[in-house]
């Protein structure tokens, strides 16, 4: 369950962000790019994050919430960035060497813990594997203590799918591990499955016994994977989402993220669907 | 008792202004509201002190309406984000009413609460002193009554005037009272004064059970009439003592500029739809039913009391005769599947 007890721990000026440097930037696909990026000085982060837990990447043109990928090690922050909008249009612009701005680290992150000794089973759509991402890196780090992993990833074509060498080459080679990977159309060079991924899903049929699901994408792919969970046997506790809502503050301050009395910055982003039960259907 | 004489009440306004803004209920022009009292203008500005409510509530004292929050600079490849803003300069709200007072205490539990405290209202509202003024006779759109809150004494104020004719009675009920009585306290005079007895309300309105009740009413008709003649402007949102939902933004000329926050309203179309082109609250009717369940449920879920103050300016500048008080009585009334 979301932790409620919130602990502010990025500073005594929570709106005001850090300046980093981006170290690097990976073209991931032809409308996403994974940003890396330390304090200035080369030393440290501005802050560490959990799996799940979000950042707010800052320019001069704005800012917006961005999941923040978690490492193993953290010598950098990772923020893998799909170009929808102003921000991220000029994100998208920047080169190594630049200098942004960031603050957080925000919102509940993935209950890890809660999940240890489950099955996962992680179900992601386009950029939505982003968030997941990090807790299939922090369940593969910490093995032993995860059932089964079952990953399955949809995008709409090919060259959309994010983060090919840990899709192809790394996680499938992780124990006890599987990997599926679907695109919404045939294209000639493509040997793998095609289809959408809730079709997919009923298809490969994984165990709700002892099982815990984790749905990151699109929101009607997220509407349509909850419908064949239910229809596979996974109760509404064995299922968990991550929300995305407009956010300026990422406090709990501003407003605009709420559904019913939670905010999704603050609260969220994390939630098992039997707390979304009990909100307004407003996600 | 300690009262302070109406005729020496613009003197006393002189003093406290010396090491303090003074926010003042008065009539600007065609702008009425309240405004630091060294702006006052003697024959051209009115003060308003015996008006049940100005049309602009004091928030902007604790959260303006703009707000500069950090200067940024960018050239080339750096950026710098040194210099902050947080405003402590001392400020007092003068004759505030009880209503408007609840609207800055569920501010505080907004900004000073939940882990987080928001530095920018956290620098302004300790430095600021709320002297409130008691109201003794309802207007006709006042149920501050039905909304948790005590018009004769207003929680949350530092010092409460009370308003016996002649004279207003000069009540300390904190520290920050006790030092901005201080520095008046030359102007005080001890003496027994006749406080008028409180007259009842005109509204009769019953909060009772509608915060339990709307978790049940989200995807009730009664929103679609409700919210028929609603054009979304914002007014309500806009003179609402209790509106806090805020957008940040930047103000740059060329490399060089500031980010601010500004009032938001829940009322805009903008406010909740996302880069990628969602929007979860698109339509007039659902950014209308989040206004009033923020006020009414969703306030009083996570804070334990309601958002609206039942001070009714929102029912008095609304173009289309949208009412809160029809609202809570519908919504007492409506019927509900089991």
């Amino acid at each position: 369950m979301p932790d409620k007890d919130h602990k502010c721990t990025c500073s005594e000026q929570p709106l005001v962000p850090k300046v980093v440097e981006v170290i690097d930037i990976i073209d991931r696909t032809p409308d996403v790019k994974s940003f890396f990026v330390r304090n200035v000085d080369g030393n440290g982060l501005p802050f560490q994050v959990d799996p799940g837990q979000c950042g707010m990447v800052s320019m001069p043109i704005g800012e917006a919430m961005i999941s923040c990928t978690w490492q193993e090690e953290q010598e950098y922050l990772e923020f893998a960035i799909k170009r929808v909008g102003l921000l991220t249009d000029e994100l998208h612009q920047i080169e190594i060497g630049q200098q942004i701005g960031v603050r957080g680290p925000y919102g509940n992150g993935f209950p890890v813990e809660a999940c240890k000794g489950k099955d996962m089973v992680f179900i992601a759509g386009g950029i939505g594997l982003a968030p997941l991402r990090s807790f299939i890196k922090y369940c593969f780090k910490h093995r032993e203590d995860y059932g089964k992993i079952t990953i399955l990833y949809g995008s709409r074509s090919q060259a959309d799918l994010c983060f090919k060498e840990e899709l192809f080459d790394l996680w499938p080679k992780e124990s006890n591990t599987e990997v599926f990977v679907t695109i919404d159309n045939a294209e000639p060079d493509w040997n793998g499955h095609v289809g959408f991924v809730p079709a997919y899903l009923e298809e490969l049929n994984p165990s709700s016994a002892g099982a815990v699901a984790v749905v990151c994408g699109p929101p009607i792919m997220i509407k349509f994977v909850l419908q064949s969970l239910e229809k596979m046997g996974y109760n509404d506790d064995q299922v968990i989402t991550t929300l995305e809502m407009r956010m300026k503050c990422g406090i709990g301050k501003c407003g605009r993220c709420n559904i019913g009395s939670e905010f999704i910055c603050l609260d969220g982003p994390v939630y098992y669907l039997k707390q979304l039960r009990d909100l307004p259907p407003e996600w | 008792m300690k009262v302070l004489s109406k005729t020496k009440l613009e003197e006393a306004l002189n003093k406290l202004s010396q090491a303090n803004e003074v926010f003042v209920p008065m009539q600007k022009k065609a702008q009425s509201g309240y405004f630091p009292w060294s702006s006052f203008v003697s024959g051209q500005d009115e003060l308003m002190l015996e008006a049940l409510n100005v049309y602009q509530s004091p928030k902007g004292a604790v959260l303006p309406q703009t707000e500069k929050m950090y200067r940024y600079k960018q050239g080339g490849m750096e950026i710098n984000i040194s210099e902050t803003f947080e405003d402590s300069h001392p400020t007092i709200i003068f004759g505030a009413r009880a209503c408007d007072v609840k609207g800055i205490l569920a501010m505080d539990e907004v900004f000073l609460t939940r882990g987080y405290e928001d530095s920018f209202y956290k620098a302004r509202r300790s430095a600021n002193t709320i002297i409130a003024n008691a109201c003794y006779e309802p207007g006709s759109n006042c149920f501050c009554n039905a909304m948790e809150v005590n018009a004769v004494d207003p929680a949350g104020a530092d010092v409460i005037l009370r308003d016996a004719g002649e004279t207003l009675v000069w009540e300390v009920k904190s520290e920050k009272g006790e030092a901005v009585t201080a520095i008046i306290a030359d102007l005080l005079e001890e003496k027994e004064v006749q406080l008028p007895q409180p007259k009842p309300f005109n509204q009769k309105v019953d909060y009772n059970g509608v915060a339990e009740k709307l978790k049940t009413m989200f995807d009730h008709p009664l929103w679609d009439k409700l919210s028929a003649s609603c054009i979304n402007c914002g007014m309500c949102t806009f003179v609402c003592p209790s509106c806090y939902c805020f957008d940040i933004q930047v103000k740059m000329w060329g490399e060089e500029g500031y980010r601010f926050r500004a009032w938001d309203s829940c009322m805009f179309e903008e406010y909740s739809r996302e880069a990628g082109g969602g929007n979860p609250r698109g339509a007039s009717k659902e950014r209308f039913r989040q206004r009033f369940l923020h006020k009414l449920e969703f306030f009083t879920e996570r804070y334990g009391t309601p958002l609206c103050t039942g001070c009714g300016r929102c029912m008095i500048v609304c173009p289309t005769d949208v009412n809160i008080v029809r609202i809570i009585d519908a919504v007492k009334e409506a019927e509900v599947n089991a």
